[in-house]
């Protein structure tokens, strides 16, 4: 399975690709994009199967990436890693067609909980 | 509007402590118990780091997070899963410090009303501008180290 993970900072990339690899998720192929625009490309590039993006980036944002993706046609699967959780956000998120919503911090646990779902 | 957050709503509680011990637990040391309010008159700090996000919209203010360098160093290499004698670039300890206040600053934001704007992070080695007022200050041990969270209102 082919991951991107969109986010501007590079620690935070690394902190994700290793809770992916705590939760169990070992076996994804994880690529990794520094921002929303970046990973818009690399979505039309490489055909990811799951996309968990940062919320907050210069260039293009999380939230427009998604709409972005949307409008294009794309119905790549697509979720947040975001440092905010609040109900308007999840809200926001869900319309624009989003899985679901992690707030940072988190855990290995909370990655497994959450994403499983969605595998089976 | 200014930077306002009911702290007597946590019955008691710190829920800025609340929100920093939670990221240290989960992102810094893997579990918690490392870091606790510092116990006594803190240390004069020498060459700090800055790192900071502003909360704008409804409400307008700046969760910042001060540091030595030498624990931002710490703080980068716990981040990042380093050996403690692996080295560490000076992009990831600006890129790890603004990581930790922008995480902080995003739960602070969630406690406040809807429809606010979390800034991206920014890191410096100068004070940033402070001038609206003290909030709330927080001084923290990490593992013997020095670490002050504040909230400021935004001019």
């Amino acid at each position: 399975m082919k991951v991107l993970v969109a986010d501007d900072s590079r620690v935070m990339r690394q902190i994700v690709i290793r809770t992916l690899r705590q939760a169990g998720y070992d076996w994804w192929e994880i690529s990794e994009a520094p921002d929303g625009a970046a990973a818009l490309e690399m979505v039309a590039s490489t055909h990811p199967d799951f996309v968990l993006s940062d919320w907050n980036m210069p260039e293009m944002t999380g939230i427009e990436l998604l709409r972005a993706l949307r409008a294009q046609g794309s119905d790549v699967p697509f979720a947040f890693v975001t440092s905010e959780g609040s109900p308007e956000m999840r809200k926001q998120a869900e319309a624009a067609g989003a899985l679901f919503l992690i707030a940072k911090p988190f855990t290995a646990e909370i990655f497994r909980e959450t994403i499983d779902p969605f595998l089976e | 509007m200014s930077f306002e957050i009911d702290v007597q709503a946590f019955e008691g509680t710190d829920p800025v402590y609340d929100i920093a011990s939670e990221v240290f637990a989960a992102m810094i040391d893997g579990e918690p118990g490392f870091v606790r309010p510092w116990e006594g008159a803190p240390p004069a700090p020498v060459d700090e780091l800055f790192a900071w996000v502003d909360v704008t919209g409804p409400m307008n203010g700046r969760v910042l997070l001060s540091t030595e360098t030498t624990t931002a160093v710490e703080v980068t290499r716990a981040l990042l899963g380093l050996a403690p004698d692996e080295p560490v670039v000076h992009a990831d300890i600006v890129d790890a410090l603004g990581e930790v206040a922008n995480v902080v600053g995003g739960n602070v934001k969630s406690l406040g009303p809807d429809h606010s704007v979390l800034t991206l992070p920014e890191v410096t080695k100068e004070r940033p501008t402070t001038e609206g007022g003290l909030l709330h200050t927080l001084s923290l041990d990490w593992r013997g180290r020095l670490l002050v969270l504040s909230l400021w209102m935004l001019p």
